[in-house]
């Protein structure tokens, strides 16, 4: 896989390229901020690209617009936030700019090489990862009563799990399930949230974002 | 009326001038008076010797009372009282001019008297007394010369070979009229002993301070008349003992006796001005110098109002009233005073405690502004030093984030990196467990960073930073705040009193849920934490005094109710924009 890196912290960006060099990624550009990064990767985009959420000029943000501007070029780029803010009005800040091809995982996955990868291969595909820490903490909001109040107890651990960016036989081995039941739950959250019963995969994206806006919203 | 009394009293200093003056006046009147009545001195030196005392008292008094604004007319009344009161006993010098003007105008000095004593301290008489006064001096007048023309120079005591203008002598109808005449006299002085009880009892204020010892002396004195009147009709036939005249000149030494204490009782109350002075000088709101001056002035109708940012206070100027504006350097009205029209006529004494309530308002309005900018100057530098302490953890936090967390996290990778390439499990197995603290040292820092400043409340704002606290709490937690942004001092105050406020819910209520709710308009900002726990919070609590602390650096305030099982509602207002 071919990746590229912004990241103001140049010892972690030469320990994470070492990182992912092990794991046998390509890491085609490395830069402190956003904008060089997006200059560097112009002509030869990677795969997919790994941000860092606060850089240079102004320290807020420039993960989020980065990332958007980056869609905006070019749409096939997986894109993978690395932040060190746990907060969930990020993540949700970054899944309203970019809906799919987006994670957001804590800088602490790098001690863990396989999920990195995984989420990495995720976005690459189109799929929406969010790290597990902001998704337990979005379940345990309370909430206004929206749509998502409508699913059952184990319909709402398959979509937290989608949130995660599982696949359905992702979550039918995580929950010992057949990817059958899985299917038949899945097709119930869709139902209960109101999305086209024909097109899946879009719809999988719309009902984790239902997921987090409920979330987002639920003051 | 009021336009007719000078603006200003004469000043009570007295020159060398004054004195000399003054001596030669009292000296001229006494030898003058000592002249007209030479034979009493021989026959009576006990009513000669009262008489002079009483004539030059009056002049005396008439010629200090001269300096008074618009009393010129009751001076020259006294003065010249003083002198017809010797006058009359011309008579005693042989000679018929002498007894025919005894007669005719023997009663001058009581109209002057009664015109003094109805008049003081006004500048004019009012209508029925100036009616009674001229009904008095036709009475005298006419009902003497009446007395004349029908009597003979002899039946006076007069030498018969006397000039009397004799027209028709009738003894019978001579004692007729000199019964009325004396009776009406006796009806005049009632009628005056009447006005002037009227008088004493319609004033108020200073006036009646000033006047009391006057009407006293001045109704004695017309008493005495009346009952020398009275003796005079009973014993016309006889002649009227000395004794009468000496009593009557005794009790009329009261009256300008009277007229000085009431001079002395002005003097007084300038010095009670002085006291005022004392007593509000050092700055005083308008409610306690309009007491200070309705009881100096004695004028319990006396207002002082506020004039608003120097604008006009009155619509319309009461016409009725004496009003007079305090003003500053400047001429901007800052006080309207509006008092009884009597003061007009106290115009020194009036004008000296406007003055000085004058000084003492502006004295207070300086030392408002000058508490004001005060206030304003620790509100800032306040305001400044939450904001220093503020800038100052979030320069830590940025210096965790970026340096510390940074580099534990490059660590991280390479020990991955170390693990992927460790083929002995032992070594793994080592590898694994370091990283496992890792992973648990990250995490503390994070949150120790978030709890030094939380760089969503910088970035995000209030709401995401709240709703981000309420996430991390083991109860449900409603959080309704608004979007808007307000100053940065206000923020980060708001959030800590709430984590601070929610902290205290999860450790001490025993809660089921608990809401945090924000409101904010264009002046203050709003932040309510409830809990539906057992209550019973005192305002004694450490973490609640960190609230009050934090909230009042911002001049805010805090308000807690926490009855005993109904759980606990803690308000906080903190002033913004």
């Amino acid at each position: 896989m071919r990746l590229a890196i912004a990241d103001d912290s140049g010892l972690f960006r030469s320990s994470l390229t070492l990182l992912l060099k092990a794991s046998g990624a390509e890491v085609t550009a490395s830069r402190a901020s956003g904008v060089e990064l997006l200059a560097a990767i112009r002509t030869n985009p990677p795969d997919a690209v790994i941000l860092d959420i606060r850089m240079p000029p102004s320290f807020t943000d420039e993960g989020v617009s980065t990332a958007a501007e980056l869609r905006r070029l070019n749409p096939r780029v997986g894109i993978l936030v690395l932040s060190t803010y746990a907060e969930t009005s990020y993540a949700s800040q970054l899944l309203e700019t970019v809906p799919t091809g987006v994670g957001y995982l804590l800088k602490d996955n790098v001690t863990d090489a396989g999920t990195l990868m995984d989420s990495l291969a995720r976005v690459a595909d189109g799929e929406t990862v969010i790290d597990p820490t902001i998704v337990r903490r979005l379940l345990r909001r309370n909430r206004k009563p929206s749509k998502i109040d409508a699913l059952n107890e184990r319909e709402r651990t398959v979509l937290r799990h989608m949130a995660e960016g599982r696949s359905n036989l992702g979550i039918a081995k995580e929950l010992f399930l057949s990817a059958r039941t899985v299917e038949a739950h899945v097709t119930s959250i869709f139902l209960k949230l109101g999305l086209d019963q024909a097109d899946t995969d879009n719809n999988r994206v719309r009902a984790v974002l239902a997921f987090l806006r409920s979330a987002d919203a639920g003051n | 009326m009021l336009s007719e009394s000078p603006r200003h009293e004469p000043g009570p200093e007295w020159r060398g001038r004054d004195y000399v003056l003054t001596a030669v006046v009292i000296i001229a009147a006494a030898g003058f008076c000592a002249l007209v009545q030479g034979p009493v001195w021989n026959t009576d030196p006990a009513l000669a010797g009262a008489n002079l005392t009483v004539s030059v008292l009056f002049v005396f008094t008439g010629w200090m009372l001269r300096r008074e604004p618009g009393q010129r007319g009751v001076a020259w009344a006294l003065m010249i009282a003083g002198l017809l009161r010797s006058l009359d006993f011309v008579d005693a010098w042989s000679g018929a001019p002498w007894a025919v003007y005894d007669l005719l105008f023997g009663a001058a000095d009581r109209v002057l008297g009664a015109y003094a004593l109805l008049r003081y301290p006004n500048p004019s008489l009012l209508r029925h007394q100036r009616v009674y006064l001229v009904l008095l001096a036709g009475w005298m007048l006419v009902g003497r010369m009446l007395i004349m023309v029908t009597a003979l120079p002899q039946w006076d005591g007069v030498p018969a070979s006397s000039w009397w203008p004799s027209l028709i002598p009738d003894m019978q109808l001579n004692d007729v009229i000199n019964y009325v005449v004396n009776a009406g006299q006796g009806l005049f002085a009632v009628a005056l002993i009447v006005l002037l009880v009227m008088r004493l009892l319609r004033t108020t204020g200073l006036d009646r301070i000033v006047i009391t010892p006057i009407m006293v002396a001045g109704l004695a004195a017309v008493i005495a008349a009346a009952a020398s009147a009275v003796t005079q009709m009973l014993s016309a036939l006889n002649g009227t003992p000395n004794g009468v005249y000496t009593v009557e000149s005794a009790v009329d030494l009261t009256i300008p006796l009277a007229f000085l204490v009431a001079a002395m009782q002005r003097t007084l109350l300038l010095r009670n001005i002085t006291a005022l002075t004392a007593q509000i000088s050092g700055g005083a709101d308008i409610g306690a110098v309009r007491y200070a001056l309705r009881s100096t002035l004695h004028d319990p109708t006396l207002e002082v109002l506020e004039t608003e940012h120097g604008g006009p206070v009155l619509e319309e100027q009461p016409s009725d009233r004496l009003v007079e504006f305090i003003r500053t350097e400047e001429g901007s009205p800052i006080a309207v005073v509006i008092a009884d029209p009597a003061l007009a006529r106290y115009r020194g004494l009036f004008d000296a405690a406007v003055q000085t309530s004058g000084l003492a308002l502006k004295n207070a309005q300086l030392q408002a502004q000058a508490a004001r900018e005060k206030l304003e100057q620790v509100r800032a530098s306040r305001t400044r030093i939450v904001e220093a302490g503020l800038a100052e953890r979030r320069r830590i936090e940025r210096d965790l984030h970026d340096g510390v967390q940074q580099h534990l996290l490059g660590l991280a990778a390479q020990l991955t990196v170390a693990m992927t390439d460790t083929a002995d499990a032992a070594a793994y197995g080592a590898l694994a467990q370091v990283r496992d603290g890792l992973r648990e040292v990250l995490a503390e820092l994070r949150d120790l960073a978030h709890g030094i400043h939380p760089a969503v409340l910088s970035q995000t704002g209030l709401a995401a930073a709240l709703e981000d606290v309420a996430e991390r709490l083991p109860l449900p937690v409603r959080v309704t705040v608004p979007a808007t942004r307000v100053a940065t001092a206000v923020e980060a105050t708001a959030y800590f009193v709430a984590c601070e406020a929610l902290a205290n819910v999860v450790k001490h209520a025993r809660a089921g849920s608990a809401t945090v709710t924000v409101s904010v308009d264009e002046s203050r900002l709003d932040l309510q934490i409830a809990d539906d726990g057992v209550g019973g919070v005192t305002s004694r609590g450490h973490g609640l005094s960190n609230i009050v602390d934090r909230v009042n650096a911002l001049d805010g305030e805090v308000t807690i109710v926490s009855p005993p099982g109904q759980g606990t509602c803690l308000e906080v207002r903190i002033p913004c924009g």
